[in-house]
């Protein structure tokens, strides 16, 4: 058996003991982050630019443009009321996105306000905690139906829904994430220094409980737009002739063994905003906690 | 020495180009226990799994494993296969996750026996018998019916033991077999390992940061650092004459029982803190019953016990986070429940990383306190904010920077520039060093011994570690069972032990010398350690 290893080929290395763990590079500057912000910010941008170079206007009926294929003037051919597509699904972008952006973060708001509520009381956590039970009871398309049939179809109704399907989900989700922090050690380090409950969920609670709920918005926003898709075709989204990208999309669908190419545009447009909501969420899932 | 088992050469590992061995060697010798040595990512739990291929798919390796001559690097998953459990073992460091709850002790040693040997169910049984009685379980036949949370937690390792020696295997690697554990109960354990190596002639690869541990079980050492082999030596020579510098530095970095010269008395007429009578109770189980506790002011009490003494409930009590079901707490003479009386308390929390939140700059971590009670603001604020880390002897620059961008022993530097943010009168420290390695820690104690010395404020330090107790305290209580069972200046409770539950838990504690350990074992009552 050899007895020592011969010292002098190994080189020692003098250097610190304690070493930092080194900065990481931001979450949306590079891979599924930044693919996801640029997919979505190219949507945003045909959404709110597009229409200054489209010479159509989304409701003008062109004469004698019935259902054409793709051409010069009309890059996405016409629909049945001889309207422009490309016009149509530019302008519908924008109904899409003020759906996503403003009705998403409204209900996100509430969901949020009312699911920290409930941490404070016992009572009232019970109560909330049943009255989401039966909101998230109802299929998401069955509440869809039932508040369309009250509200009328429209844009907002569409809102109403997303706000109402959004409400329980960033309650129940915040509900459990500030449970889950006011546990933690730091909490109770700010404890033992004296601070009051409005520091502790000021400083503490609130900052650390929201992360979830940023990756949920980005979630939340991808569904939103299937919600306004799915009520489009079943007739209570988004009123006609007003375009969105579920109602081009319905439109297309009756159409599919006439012009084929309809349809093309606005599953393009889904998809690509979808996936970019998809990836955005995943990136700051993954950069949670790190 | 005998029959070469394991041979590692030249073995690398690295995870996606960042190296994590970078070219070890060493052998393994049958009836031989070699300790792998280092702190957390010099690479030796990364070369255990190596040798058995137990690393993701991520890894890369290059070198060579040969066990009995075969090369096991990169061998396909089926001859790997019947090597792991039927020629190298493996015991893990948490009994309680290396068990299957559902499944009772004896069935899970059947599966294993069975699973490499053709043997009957009945056969099986009468086998899981032997071993279980083997590993020192008392009435093995009643306890192969039990399921793993019936045993004790210094049980459920022996059955992970006998796990390991079903098959009669080659070499058995040992990862941080005992860290888990209480000091008592590894003591039994490493005397288990000792003589399963004596009787069945076993090579047993101990993977430790141990050096207690080491000095105790080990013939050979190998000692790792940052992926590098630093150095190899019989245990003997290692400890008594280490030629490398970190070596040097790691063994000085062990704290031992007994190497610091009496504390003086202190006699100051105030208290600190005093706890009279006090009971905590968890539902039926009282976790402490009728404490009663002195801390003058600028006098350092040692809290020492194991794992369900009550100690850290007694921490939670002294900084007023909990309230006593009897007795009462007094802390520079008011309530700790008190606003006023709070700001002059500090906690160091034993998790360094969880007790910072991570969304705050360690500027807004270490000022957090002067926030709480607008003690200081604007340039004044960032003024006591940089001096505190000059304190504990963090750059000035760090104040920018997340949690998660400090090591450990930062952060821990962190929690206690916090601790002393209002110039507290008491501290409680609560296992502050026990997250940290051994190189690391020497720096925090030193740090708080300076700092308490400096500042002269009372410190209650609990911990389970008598030697780091020794290192800092000025006196010493000794928990067991949520009664103090011996309290007295630190020279005599953890040198001159009286009631024998201390005198157990001292005699426990490994000695990083392995004469010394040794000499315990043959002349168990009067090898005091050397002083």
């Amino acid at each position: 058996m050899t007895a020592t290893l011969d010292s002098a080929e190994i080189p020692e290395t003098p250097d610190a003991p304690e070493v930092a763990v080194p900065r990481r590079p931001g979450t949306f500057r590079r891979g599924k982050g930044l693919v996801g912000l640029v997919l979505v910010g190219l949507v945003v941008a045909a959404g709110l630019l597009g229409p200054l170079f489209v010479s159509w206007d989304p409701y003008q009926q062109i004469p004698g443009a019935n259902l054409l294929g793709p051409s010069a003037a009309h890059p996405l051919g016409t629909d049945d009321l001889n309207r422009d597509i490309l016009a149509r699904l530019l302008s519908g972008i924008r109904v899409d996105l003020l759906i996503s952006f403003v009705a998403v973060p409204v209900g996100a708001l509430i969901g949020c306000a009312v699911g920290a509520m409930a941490t404070v009381n016992n009572t009232l956590d019970i109560a909330v905690q049943r009255l989401f039970d039966v909101l998230l009871a109802f299929p998401q398309l069955i509440l869809a139906i039932g508040l369309a049939a009250v509200l009328g179809p429209g844009t907002l109704s569409v809102m109403i829904v997303v706000v109402s399907v959004e409400i329980p989900i960033f309650g129940r989700l915040l509900r459990t994430a500030v449970l889950r922090v006011r546990e933690s050690p730091f909490v109770t380090a700010a404890q033992v220094v004296g601070a009051g409950k409005g520091h502790v969920l000021r400083v503490h609670v609130l900052p650390n409980s929201l992360e979830p709920v940023l990756v949920q918005l980005a979630l939340s926003m991808s569904v939103a737009v299937f919600i306004e898709g799915a009520m489009s075709v079943l007739g209570i989204g988004v009123s006609p002739p007003e375009p969105s990208l579920g109602a081009v999309l319905t439109t297309s669908l009756h159409y599919l063994d006439l012009n084929p190419l309809f349809a093309l545009g606005p599953l393009a447009v889904t998809a690509v905003l979808v996936l970019g909501f998809q990836s955005i969420a995943q990136a700051a899932n993954a950069a949670r906690g790190t | 020495m005998s029959v070469e088992v394991l041979r590692v050469s030249g073995l690398e590992v690295s995870f996606g180009g960042a190296p994590a061995v970078r070219g070890i060697d060493f052998t393994v010798g049958a009836g031989e226990i070699v300790a792998v040595v280092g702190e957390s990512g010099s690479g030796k739990s990364v070369t255990a799994r190596a040798i058995l291929g137990l690393l993701p798919a991520t890894a890369s390796t290059g070198g060579s494993v040969r066990l009995d001559g075969r090369e096991l690097l990169g061998a396909d998953e089926e001859s790997l296969r019947r090597v792991r459990g039927r020629e190298i073992a493996m015991v893990f460091q948490e009994p309680s996750t290396a068990l299957n709850p559902v499944h009772t002790v004896g069935r899970q040693l059947a599966a294993v026996l069975r699973a490499h040997r053709d043997l009957t169910r009945e056969q099986a049984r009468q086998e899981a018998v032997r071993l279980l009685d083997l590993v020192g379980i008392p009435d093995p036949a009643t306890r192969v019916r039990f399921y793993p949370h019936q045993l004790s937690g210094g049980q459920k390792q022996r059955v992970v033991i006998a796990l390991a020696l079903a098959n009669d295997p080659r070499l058995i690697i040992a990862d941080e077999p005992t860290t888990a554990l209480d000091v008592t109960v590894q003591a039994e354990i490493l005397a288990l390992l000792r003589d399963l190596r004596d009787r069945l002639g076993a090579a047993i690869l101990l993977i430790t940061h141990n050096m207690g541990v080491v000095a105790d079980l080990a013939d050979r050492v190998a000692v790792l650092h940052r992926g590098r082999l630093v150095e190899q030596a019989p245990v003997h020579d290692l400890f008594a004459a280490p030629t490398r510098a970190y070596t040097r530095e790691l063994l000085a970095a062990v704290p031992r029982l007994g190497h610091r010269p009496p504390a003086p008395a202190h006699d100051t007429p105030t208290d600190a803190l005093r706890l009279d009578g006090v009971v905590v109770r968890y539902r039926d189980f009282v976790a402490v019953d009728r404490v009663d506790l002195r801390v003058r002011q600028g006098e350092v009490v040692g809290l020492v016990g194991e794992s369900g003494s009550g100690k850290s409930t007694i921490g939670k009590v002294a900084a007023g986070l909990l309230r006593p079901d009897a007795g009462t707490v007094t802390v520079l003479d008011g309530d700790p429940r008190d606003r006023a009386i709070r700001r002059a308390i500090g906690f160091v929390f034993q998790d360094p990383g969880g007790s910072l939140d991570p969304r705050l700059s360690i500027e807004d971590c270490v000022g957090e306190p002067l926030r709480v009670h607008r003690t200081a603001t604007g340039t004044a604020y960032r003024r006591r904010v940089a001096d505190l880390l000059d304190a504990v002897r963090l750059p000035t620059g760090y104040a920018r920077r997340r949690p998660r961008e400090l090591s450990g022993g930062q952060r821990q530097r962190v929690g206690i520039a916090r601790a002393l943010a209002l110039d507290p009168r008491l501290i409680i420290a609560d296992e502050p060093t026990s997250a940290l390695d051994v190189s690391v820690q020497a720096t925090v104690l030193a740090l708080l011994t300076d700092l308490q010395r400096d500042l002269g404020f009372a410190c209650l330090f609990i911990s389970h570690d008598l030697a780091v107790v020794d290192t800092l305290a000025h006196r010493v209580a000794v928990l067991h069972r949520g009664t103090v069972v011996e309290e007295g200046p630190h020279h005599e409770v953890l040198r001159t032990p009286t009631q024998p539950y201390t005198r157990r838990l001292v005699d426990s504690v490994p000695i990083p010398d392995p004469t010394a350990q040794r000499t315990r074992h043959t002349h168990p009552r009067e090898a005091v350690p050397v002083t």
